[in-house]
């Protein structure tokens, strides 16, 4: 196989399906990045603030989740060697699920929590069940299940379990007949959708796509599947124990477990890089080998958080979010859209005139140093941000979130001149 | 009728379009044989079960058939030998970040 060809094939849905995910996905992430800058001071100010949540739902829904619906779109039939089941279901989807974000955020921002509130949540929902419905029943056609088809199945099962949490939140902000623990609930709302969600995708597309990107193979998978196992027996396991009393110790072992799980994972991509031919880092390698390193680094802050009791240093949560969120899935996604759009876009337009006219290379489907400067920037702007947020340094928030901005508006760059050639 | 030379030629204008080598330089291709009805190019990709064969496939159908127009073209994949790093070109292990 010329590895890089294999993220489309026979089985691969219209480009056009994840394009309009992915550019409302790219919108969104500029977007994210204006609303921190310019909210920078009541953020640098650790008080509560709803714009915080409502800033925090452009990065899950509007940037992260919106990313990995289009790139699940054109993923799985090509991984799993299936046609989607629907591209009329894929298309509905978007549109509510666009609403549902739109209308949560906006919500959160003026912290609406009527109505309104709950009819977002209502939105996201169905879309997030028709992403399911869809992805499940394409899913049920696959003869081979591979470890990606393995991890992909259970971040719906996460997403569904996500999604129903945030529900029940939106109805006990609304009117509390609801009875739950809502800060328990939040938690829980959190880590699954972080760990169970997202990390679950990432895994599980990154044991797919990285050995295609570096040329890797003959590596076991041992690491992988011994990941899968430990963090859903972890992730099952605290979210069961949530709802009884005195469940310290459990939430010691259950913890620790997905701790082991996400270690596993590590080591599983460590083997994937060790064996691989292509030596030499590219641009979106080297984001994408940072994002793995910041997801060690937030494991460690993670663990610390969980096991030793933090109440005295306020602002660790918001360091813990910031670090997720920029440090480990941003710095991943814009990674792995240096890979992929370029890709798309070029056998969109080239692929039938390999060999018989001079073809573009990938690396030339956008400006290169500008992507590379981009790097720079987001690394100088993730330990800036989270240095300043530490120290409470309102000036140093300020230039890192203007740093992190830049950047944001170079990638929309680069994009932009992917989708134009 | 083409010569093997000619023949390798074009293909060397199927290029890995991410690591910009192409398939020639990165040993994929085994055999080349040409009669007066037929050329067959018999050839192998990295790695085996590639979504993306009929796609690689139709590109060196492609450029066999611009050279030679009124000829069948068949394209032999096989999987034995399997291929190995040792077979690319020594520009291709360069570009790929190998030492000679």
């Amino acid at each position: 196989m010329i590895q890089s060809e294999s993220i489309v094939s026979a089985y691969t849905p219209p480009f056009k399906i994840a394009a309009k995910y992915f550019i409302a996905a790219i919108v969104s992430f500029v977007l994210l990045n204006f609303l921190l800058l310019f909210n920078y001071s009541e953020i640098a100010g650790h008080h509560f603030n709803p714009k915080i949540l409502s800033i925090n739902h452009v990065a899950t829904l509007g940037w992260i989740t919106m990313i990995i619906f289009g790139a699940m779109f054109q993923l799985v039939p090509v991984v799993l060697e299936t046609k989607l089941f629907s591209e009329k279901l894929a298309e509905i989807q978007f549109w509510i699920y666009l609403s549902g974000v739109i209308g949560l955020v906006y919500c959160f921002w003026v912290f609406d929590t009527g109505i309104s509130m709950t009819i977002s949540a209502v939105l996201l929902n169905l879309s997030m069940f028709i992403f399911s419905f869809n992805i499940i029943i394409t899913m049920k056609s696959v003869k081979k299940w591979n470890i990606t088809a393995w991890y992909l199945a259970a971040a719906i099962f996460y997403l569904i379990v996500t999604a129903i949490a945030g529900l029940l939140l939106a109805i006990n902000l609304w009117t509390p007949y609801v009875k739950l623990d809502h800060l328990q609930y939040l938690n829980l709302h959190a880590h699954i959708a972080f760990i169970g969600w997202v990390s679950m995708v990432i895994m599980g597309v990154s044991f797919k796509l990285i050995p295609m990107f570096t040329l890797s193979h003959g590596f076991s998978l041992l690491y992988a599947k011994s990941a899968f196992w430990v963090l859903n027996i972890g992730l099952l396991g605290i979210s069961t124990i949530m709802h009884y009393k005195e469940t310290t110790f459990l939430y010691y072992i259950f913890t620790g477990l997905i701790v082991f799980g996400i270690i596993f994972f590590l080591l599983q991509i460590h083997i994937i890089f060790k064996n691989r031919i292509r030596k030499k880092f590219d641009i979106g390698i080297r984001f994408s080998v940072v994002a793995y390193l910041m997801l060690g680094l937030t494991t460690i802050l993670g663990t610390f958080i969980a096991f030793v009791d933090y109440q005295n240093i306020t602002n660790l949560t918001l360091i813990y979010g910031y670090m997720i969120i920029f440090g480990y899935i941003s710095m991943l996604i814009v990674g792995q859209m240096y890979k992929i759009v370029p890709f798309l876009v070029w056998y969109h337009k080239y692929s039938s005139k390999v060999g018989l006219e001079p073809v573009p290379m990938l690396k030339d489907m956008f400006i290169e140093k500008f992507a590379l400067i981009e790097f720079y920037l987001m690394i100088t702007a993730v330990f800036g941000s989270l240095y300043s947020l530490a120290f409470r340094i309102e000036t140093g928030v300020l230039i890192s979130f203007s740093i992190m901005f830049l950047s944001s508006i170079i990638f929309l760059f680069n994009m932009i001149t992917i989708f134009r050639k | 009728m083409a010569k093997k030379e000619e023949i390798l030629e074009v293909l060397k204008g199927v290029i890995d379009p991410e690591i910009g080598i192409n398939i020639v330089d990165l040993g994929l291709v085994y055999e080349v044989e040409s009669n007066d009805e037929t050329n067959v190019i018999t050839m192998t990709l990295t790695t085996p079960g590639c979504p993306m064969h009929s796609s690689i496939s139709a590109w060196v159908e492609n450029v066999v058939r611009h050279l030679e127009p009124g000829k069948k073209v068949i394209i032999n994949l096989v999987w034995e030998p399997q291929w190995t790093p040792d077979l690319m070109s020594l520009e291709a292990r360069q570009e790929l970040g190998h030492r000679g």
